[in-house]
């Protein structure tokens, strides 16, 4: 069983176990925290960040980072708003499309960082700003301005912010109130399915490790360094796409102003979920329940009553907690790694 | 033997910026050959095993593999093409199981790319076997002892069923045994046709299972013969070249100061630190040079950082002139007149894109201080004089050193020691990769530090440096400093032997 | 050693690499000059200085953090948070010097929390410089609410950010002196010398014996500093202290000017007078663009062509 195996490692059964004793303590401590629709409030408010997460994971795994996937979040949305408002494109198509462009602009930031050789933070600090531009010249709502109070009718888009009554089709809801399922969280368990059974389980994903692990390593074994960087930003990228047709969905209508500062909260629940910046550990897992974390640290605080401004302390806290608690890890690693108690001495 | 080259490099030729580490070599491995390749540190033998291997690509030349041309600097085409090497620096993914380094990047997969466990351990078990090696499949190849990682290494390329294997110091790690297990594994090798390329400097090993050997020096070939043709001491003669030989050899009848003036600077007694080294005990004086030699793992260079502060030890005590000395940090170590020179003056020694005049200064900037104020006047006069009293060339003092040759950049890096006259200078292989006429001056110049009393301590795997440099001599074998002697009472086979770890 | 043979072009574009930005600001200059001559009279001139001068005092404070290797993004809402302490400072009726140094000690105090923690601890920069980012500006929002505070009757204060001294804006006076100031830091004391050198090779600046990690935690000291300063600057000139100043993209555009200068986000190659360069081109390139209408979609796509354009050419240069 690989060494980076999600389930196994003692980061991973602390955030899991930190997480529940979170929710075990909101639920205790706050009023309607345990409440159906508290649950459904974390499950449609935070399954997108999670999804957000999950993507941002992958730069990280190979010793990058993404600062433009709020970017491209907000880029994607405005292709969307234009195809299905301005160009009255049916919904079946621009949900591939949205996708098709959303990967798209993380070829582009995985080829800025391996052909031109630019570091990864400034890469992708120029995409931000060039595919916010981008936002901004596309922008229907400019081009027509009477389009800025019509709603996305589409079905097919409308459709994703959908929720499931699944209390009473399991017929469960007679004995507890069950939060309704959405389809966003559902989008996101699937999307997970995924991208942990390819990271675990076939060839691209040892690659991932031993890219981000040992660069060098990885060329003279051969492996395609090059291709494995540029997938590992267009997953991102395809993230960052399925985020936002959730979030047009939701509101029926794309800003230009989609998806700003998406990018600071989606590294920082990778890294509460136990990525290392330094790349080569880590997976999917990690980022999507640290999304979570973060968003019933929130909700419950916000039931406390604890202000909304104390919350961005108290975050900023976590953030720092956790990449103090990961830097112990890396320190008890290392130790462990380069002793060689076995040696003749 | 005969017939069409395996692997075969054509007037070969790789420059680094300035700095020509490979000139017009050609090179070629017969199928079923074992061929060594020696020469001294720094003679060119990794870069032209990392062309061949694709690993980089050269600046002139080509590259055949089996009689055809084959692309240059793509290690994955050169892999399989079946070609695999066993580099000197560990290429393994730490993170990572035995089972999957292995097999890095070459997973044997089902459909979607989906890894085949059961293939993959099938054919692992079965390649263990056929060798009799011993490894732990799913260890983490982190926590593995350098000697099994080494092992890990090996059975990396052997899965591949190449048809040339290049080995960069394959033992290096191992003790005598394993060594003898991977010599019946290269011969098991040979009798199926495979070439392989054995780059070592241990004369002995050459001499055991090699059939035909490649001399290097200063980044050419000077000289191919079959082993059974040659001796040992004209293979050492045609790596050290005439002028080192024969100043090595008047060497050895120039006077050695053994205790140097007889007063001891550095008291060290029982050094240990868990897992690394054990007990090491010895004395350095003022006025003499001390050697330490070994294997490359035999961990002395672990043992001077803790002399240095830049580690630390758990157990045994430290004297420096008199005192009872605990360091936390080099700044502590400097304060009592101690200066290091690290093995790896890129990484650790030199800032490359600062200039000579910088460089030499770090180590002392508070000298050059007037207040709060830095006083770079005084800063460029110091390093005027230094670059004279070194001869660095060009003796321009704001030239950035990256720009450099090898030999004066270690130059500049020791002259920032010596800058502060320290009482004790300590240097980790101060002339691996410098040319052969770079080397003569460093040792001039440490010489004339030993005459104005410093006491040095310099670690080197260059038997002949050591021979022609050192006043005492100790060798360290696996963590335990195993010999001290004096060199002028001492044969050099004898520290051979020591090295070795044969019993004496 | 001359091969003889190969790419004159490679040779060319790797000389002029360190010269790029100078030649294509020059170039720049001229197009604008050209299209708009109301682009070279000197109203716009010292214009374009002051619009930068907040971005250009906290750029140059923080190239010795990204020279280091670092990164500080918590500068924005240090701005807010000295803006707002001076603005109770002087509701508080102090004087004059104490508002300015308690507004400015929020900046030395919080770039202090960041240098220690990133230094000694050695966390990332980027996850510690993050989290105070949202720390301060939390605190912003407490100590402030998120209403606008008016500075009014404060002719002295006011001076520091909206006062003119023949006919230069006094933002621009107080550029000058802190690129200066830094300017000579680098140049002439040990900390200048000590910040490239740990940014070239932090391990051999270590083992020349130096206290790296008292040197790292004062750059972001520094650049704690600047940000203080750009708050009570700005919030001189606009009459206001908002807990919400120096918001999302602050920190990335000091970062890029930083960066567009040649500074290597890597650490090491670097310097405060290139830093200016950056400064400026960023400055050129926005005054010119709103001279010449060119809508904001395009200037932000420039922008980011632009940057990678840059980038691209100097990692040729090394």
């Amino acid at each position: 069983m690989a060494q980076n195996a999600v389930i196994f490692r003692p980061a991973t059964i602390a955030l899991i176990l930190f997480f529940v004793a979170t929710v075990a303590f909101f639920c205790v401590s706050a009023p309607r925290f345990a409440t159906a629709a508290n649950m459904e409030n974390l499950l449609s408010g935070y399954s997108f960040v999670a999804i957000l997460a999950m993507g941002q994971a992958f730069p990280i795994l190979v010793r990058g980072i993404d600062l433009s996937i709020g970017a491209v979040v907000g880029f994607v949305g405005m292709v969307v708003f234009d195809l299905t408002l301005i160009f009255h494109v049916p919904g079946y198509m621009i949900l591939p499309l949205a996708l098709l462009v959303g990967t798209l602009a993380g070829v582009v930031n995985g080829a800025l960082i391996v052909f031109l050789k630019l570091q990864p933070f400034i890469a992708t600090l120029a995409t931000l700003a060039a595919y916010r531009g981008l936002t901004y010249s596309i922008s229907g709502r400019q081009l027509r301005p009477d389009l800025t109070t019509t709603a996305i009718t589409d079905p097919w888009i409308v459709g994703i912010e959908t929720y499931f009554d699944i209390g009473s089709w399991l017929g469960i809801s007679k004995l507890l109130p069950m939060p309704w399922l959405p389809l966003s969280f559902v989008i996101m368990l699937a999307l997970f399915a995924v991208l942990q059974t390819l990271v675990m389980t076939t060839r691209f994903g040892r690659d991932l490790y031993t890219v981000g692990g040992n660069y060098e390593a990885a060329r003279l074994a051969g492996i395609n360094a090059a291709r494995v960087i540029i997938c590992a930003y267009a997953i991102a990228g395809f993230c960052a796409a399925v985020t936002a047709l959730i979030m047009v969905a939701r509101f029926t209508t794309s800003t230009e102003a989609l998806g700003t500062g998406m990018e600071l909260t989606a590294i920082a629940a990778a890294v509460i979920g136990g990525m290392s910046l330094a790349g080569g550990i880590g997976s999917p897992f990690g980022p999507a329940v640290g999304a979570f974390l973060l968003g019933a640290v929130l909700l419950g605080l916000t039931l406390l009553g604890v202000g909304q401004f104390v919350q961005q302390i108290i975050t900023g806290a976590i953030l720092l907690a956790a990449v103090g608690y990961d830097r112990m890890l890396v320190l008890r690693r290392q130790r462990r790694l380069t002793a060689n108690p076995a040696d003749a001495v | 033997m005969a017939g069409m080259p395996i692997i075969r490099g054509v007037g070969l030729t790789k420059i680094y910026g300035n700095l020509v580490a490979l000139t017009d070599a050609n090179f070629a491995v017969m199928p079923g050959e074992v061929r060594a390749l020696i020469g001294s540190n720094g003679a060119g033998k990794s870069t032209l095993v990392k062309i061949l291997t694709g690993a980089v690509a050269p600046t002139l030349g080509t590259v055949e593999i089996a009689g055809e041309a084959a692309p240059l600097g793509n290690p994955r085409e050169t892999i399989r093409r079946g070609v695999a090497c066993i580099y000197q620096h560990s290429n393994l993914a730490p993170a990572m199981s035995v089972l999957d380094n292995i097999f890095l990047g070459r997973q044997p997969t089902r459909w979607l790319g989906l890894i085949d466990r059961r293939r993959q351990r099938r054919e692992a078990v079965a390649l263990l076997d056929r060798h009799g090696i011993d490894l732990d499949l799913d260890a983490t190849v982190g926590s593995l002892p350098a000697v099994k990682q080494k092992e890990v290494e090996i059975m990396k390329a052997l899965a591949l069923d190449a048809r040339a294997i290049l080995m960069d110091e394959p033992t290096g790690w191992l003790a005598a045994s394993e060594v003898a297990k991977l010599h019946a594994t290269i011969r098991m090798l040979r009798a199926r046709g495979v070439g392989i390329v054995y780059i070592s400097h241990v004369l002995n090993e050459i001499f055991s299972v090699c059939d035909t050997i490649t001399i290097m020096r200063d980044g050419k070939i000077i000289a191919e013969s079959a082993v059974a043709d040659i001796d040992r001491p004209r293979v050492v003669h045609l790596m050290v070249g005439e002028k080192l030989a024969r100043e090595s050899a008047q060497a050895s009848h120039q006077k050695r100061h053994p205790r140097g003036t007889g007063e001891a600077r550095l008291r060290a007694h029982n050094l240990t630190k868990r897992g690394v080294f054990k007990d090491v005990s010895f004395d350095l004086y003022a006025g003499e040079i001390f050697c330490i030699t070994g294997l490359i793992g035999s961990k002395r260079t672990e043992l001077v950082r803790t002399l240095f502060g830049s580690d630390r030890f758990d157990g045994g005590t430290l004297e420096v002139e008199g005192q009872p000395a605990t360091f936390r940090s080099p700044v502590g170590a400097i304060a009592r007149g101690i200066g290091f020179v690290p093995e790896d003056r890129h990484r650790e020694g030199l800032m490359l894109n600062m200039s000579v005049t910088e460089n030499l200064a770090m180590a002392m900037l508070g000298r050059f201080r007037r207040g709060f104020l830095l006083s770079r006047g005084r800063m460029v006069d110091a390093g005027r004089r230094a670059i004279s009293i070194l001869s660095i060339q060009p003796p321009d003092g704001k030239r950035p050193v990256a720009l450099l040759s090898g030999g004066n950049q270690q130059k500049v890096l020791v002259g920032k020691w010596l800058n502060r006259a320290p009482r004790i200078l300590i240097l980790d292989e101060p002339t691996v990769g410098i040319d052969v006429g770079a080397k003569a001056e460093i040792y001039a110049i440490l010489r004339r530090e030993r005459e104005l009393g410093a006491a040095m301590l310099v670690v080197s795997s260059d038997l002949e440096e050591v021979m022609t440099l050192a006043d005492r001599i100790g060798v360290m074998v696996a963590g335990r400093l195993a010999a001290i002697h004096d060199a002028d009472t001492t044969q050099m086979d004898e520290i051979v032997r020591e090295i070795g770890g044969v019993a004496a | 050693m001359s091969l003889g043979s190969t790419t004159t072009l490679t040779d060319v574009s790797r000389r002029l690499a360190p010269h790029a930005l100078p030649i294509t600001l020059l170039a720049i200059v001229i197009a604008f000059a050209v299209a708009q001559p109301a682009f070279l009279t000197p109203d716009n001139l010292i214009g374009i200085v002051r619009q930068v001068a907040l971005i250009g005092i906290m750029a140059t404070c923080t190239t010795f953090v990204i020279m280091t290797g670092g990164v500080d993004l918590s500068v924005g809402p240090v701005l807010a948070l000295a803006g707002l302490v001076s603005f109770y400072c002087l509701q508080a009726d102090l004087p004059l010097a104490i508002v300015v140094l308690a507004g400015l000690s929020v900046g030395l105090l919080v770039g202090l929390a960041n240098g220690a923690v990133i230094a000694f601890l050695q966390l990332p920069p980027i996850i510690v410089t993050l989290a105070s980012l949202s720390m301060v500006r939390g605190s912003a929002l407490i100590v402030g609410g998120p209403e606008q505070h008016l500075i009014r009757d404060e002719p002295a204060y006011t001076f520091i950010g909206a006062g003119n001294l023949f006919g230069v804006p006094s933002p621009v006076y107080l550029f000058a002196l802190v690129a200066l100031v830094m300017i000579f830091i680098q140049r002439s004391t040990p900390l200048g010398l000590l910040v490239t050198a740990i940014g070239d090779n932090e391990r051999a600046a270590d083992l020349s014996g130096h206290r790296t990690r008292v040197t790292k935690t004062m750059v972001y000291a520094i650049s704690g500093l600047g940000a203080a300063l750009a708050g009570i600057i700005q919030s001189s000139q606009v009459h206001t202290a908002l807990a919400t100043y120096g918001p999302f993209g602050t920190e990335l555009d000091v970062i890029a000017a930083v960066v567009l200068g040649g500074t290597s986000i890597m650490g090491g190659n670097g310097s405060v007078a290139r830093t200016l360069l950056g400064v400026f081109f960023l400055g050129v390139l926005n005054n010119g663009m709103n001279i010449l209408d060119v809508p904001i979609d395009i200037q932000l796509i420039a922008k980011g062509v632009i940057i990678v354009v840059a980038l691209a050419m100097a990692a040729r240069g090394t």
